[in-house]
């Protein structure tokens, strides 16, 4: 028993190996100046660091304008987001009525619906609606795969509170409207937050739509703006690697203050629907 | 409360659902629906931007059929899901059942495991780029420093490579998805059947075929499919690490697309090329639907 006890933290050790050794030279990277990163005398670690490529990515380059406009776009997708999925995760697990089943079976349809089939119709109606090459483009287009996910993930945190709460709430004479307000949303907060929390990360993370839809410089989203950066000419790792983690640290700070949360909603919506 | 009542109190409660399910309708018929069965049109036109399209039936398809850059595209593809699905899996169960042992630490060493799935891909792929530096890449470099190699490989400047490459970036990313998925599968069997097995002297080999694999049926086909889905369609790690490169080794069918759509501005072709795969995708679609639609 022991044994195997040792081999299943063995195992887990090299895996997180495997996990943190890019993370490790995601850091290493952006803490060398260029001389450095092309010198074998020290390689594996900076010595002496310089926070030069940190200095030079916010100064010298548009990634400050590409951090607003990731913090836009995904603050404004997730708003939307979070209205339109609570407001269906609680209408299709609650609320009776003809259609509903399909309604629901639909929202997990549209979730596995890759972008890569919609990218380019998508661009026409956008084109039609004059909102290629503006911020708005996105916040319009990534509800169409963060509401289904959130929508599937928040009917599993809907299922799970008592009926009689809001059935005693209703028949002390609340509407549906105010049982919703008052009784089941305080209660589905963690779902809320979890939802709020996935909707944010996949759209501060998307790439193609941002590819697509944007065109001018100070426009873009960090994703495309590090892609730009990396097919330059000049040798940019030091930096390129500083953006890779200035981009990685708020979904991480994000991620261990509300992992468990994700976690669980990740698995609520993996196992069980 | 009277029947009638009773029914108009009913009625009034459909109507709110549907006005709560709308803003969700009006996004999925007008950002979704639309879009899909006007993607089906525009594969049927000869579109090219900046001209009208013209109706030319299935010359796309056709074309596609006899051309051998697109039949190189869906070999690669075929490649890059298979490879990268069945090590996804693999890893994930081996990281499933380690942590199911790991009785300390399990949810802060899941967490951690987790966070390849968080990040941006485009921070994967950038950083596995680096890494697959041919003169100071990290992997080189310490291949050489310990001997096992002389001369640097150019990782990704060869076909065999490359495509090695694309495919571990995406396992790296991938694998934490079925490791957690397939642990809380597996926290939904029951003990007593492993007590019951070993009572009856069951080995560890056994109970794992015998209650574990059949325990994760739906959670482990649910995973696999939505992941063959997601994997099948990528673009960011390929297009980011190699655009394709080198030549069409590893160009996939969303790289493909991309650049016969915004490249060569062909856009009938570049759908033609995306809708090769919604026969195939609709199929798995209908089976994670039943799957996760039956327990309820």
């Amino acid at each position: 028993m022991a044994g195997r006890g040792v081999l299943a933290y063995g195992f887990l050790g090299l895996l997180l190996l495997v996990v943190g050794v890019p993370f490790y030279w995601m850091v290493n990277t952006s803490l060398k100046t260029s001389a450095q990163l092309q010198s074998l005398a020290p390689y594996y670690y900076p010595s002496p660091a310089t926070l030069g490529n940190y200095a030079a990515l916010l100064g010298t380059t548009n990634f400050p304008i590409w951090i607003r406009n990731s913090a836009l776009v995904a603050v404004g997708g997730t708003l939307v987001t979070v209205l339109v999925s609570s407001l269906a995760g609680y209408s299709l697990t609650r609320i009776p009525y003809p259609g509903r089943r399909l309604l629901a079976t639909a929202v997990l349809i549209v979730y596995l619906v890759p972008p890569t089939l919609l990218f380019i119709p998508l661009y026409t109606i956008l084109r039609r609606v004059e909102l290629v090459n503006s911020l708005w483009a996105l916040i319009v287009v990534y509800p169409t795969f963060t509401v289904p996910f959130c929508t599937w993930l928040l009917m599993g945190f809907f299922r799970s509170i008592p009926r009689d709460l809001e059935e005693a709430a209703m028949v002390d004479g609340a509407t549906r409207l105010g049982a919703f307000w008052r009784v089941i949303l305080p209660l589905t907060t963690p779902g809320i937050l979890a939802a709020a929390l996935f909707a944010f990360t996949l759209a501060w993370n998307e790439f193609l739509y941002a590819l697509v839809f944007l065109h001018d410089t100070e426009l873009k989203t960090i994703p495309v703006g590090l892609n730009d950066l990396m097919f330059g000419d000049i040798f940019l790792w030091g930096e390129l690697m500083a953006a890779a983690v200035l981009t990685t640290l708020p979904v991480i700070v994000l991620y261990t203050y509300l992992q468990r949360y994700m976690v669980e909603g990740l698995t609520a919506g993996a196992v069980k629907g | 409360m009277r029947p009638s009542a009773l029914r108009r109190g009913r009625v009034a409660d459909a109507l709110v659902g549907y006005v709560f399910v709308l803003p969700l309708c009006v996004l999925v018929l007008g950002l979704v629906a639309y879009p899909l069965g006007n993607a089906v049109w525009i594969s049927l036109t000869d579109k090219y931007v900046g001209y009208a399209p013209r109706f030319v039936g299935f010359a796309n398809y056709t074309a596609l059929a006899g051309d051998p850059i697109f039949h190189k595209v869906v070999r690669n593809s075929a490649v890059f899901t298979l490879a990268s699905v069945a090590v996804k899996v693999v890893l994930g169960m081996l990281m499933a059942l380690a942590l199911q042992r790991a009785l300390v630490a399990r949810s802060f060493l899941r967490s951690v495991l987790l966070v390849p799935w968080v990040i941006p891909t485009v921070v994967t792929a950038l950083t596995w780029h680096w890494m697959f530096n041919a003169l100071w890449g990290v992997i080189n470099v310490t291949l050489q420093t310990v001997g096992l190699q002389r001369e640097p490989i150019a990782w990704l400047g060869q076909p065999t490579t490359a495509m090695a490459a694309v495919v571990t970036a995406n396992i790296w990313r991938g694998f934490p998805f079925f490791g957690v998925s397939l642990l809380a599968g597996m926290q939904t069997i029951p003990r007593d059947l492993y007590e019951a097995a070993a009572v009856d002297g069951a080995s560890p080999a056994q109970r794992f075929w015998h209650i574990t694999l059949p325990g994760l049926r739906v959670v482990l086909l649910v995973t696999t499919l939505i992941s063959l889905i997601f994997t099948l369609n990528d673009f960011n790690i390929v297009y980011v690490l190699t655009r394709g490169g080198p030549g069409t080794a590893t160009h996939v069918l969303a790289t493909y697309t991309y650049e016969i759509g915004f490249q060569a501005l062909r856009w009938g072709k570049a759908v033609a090329v995306s809708m090769f795969l919604m026969p195939v995708i609709a199929v798995m679609i209908v089976i994670v639907t039943r799957s996760l639609t039956r327990e309820e």
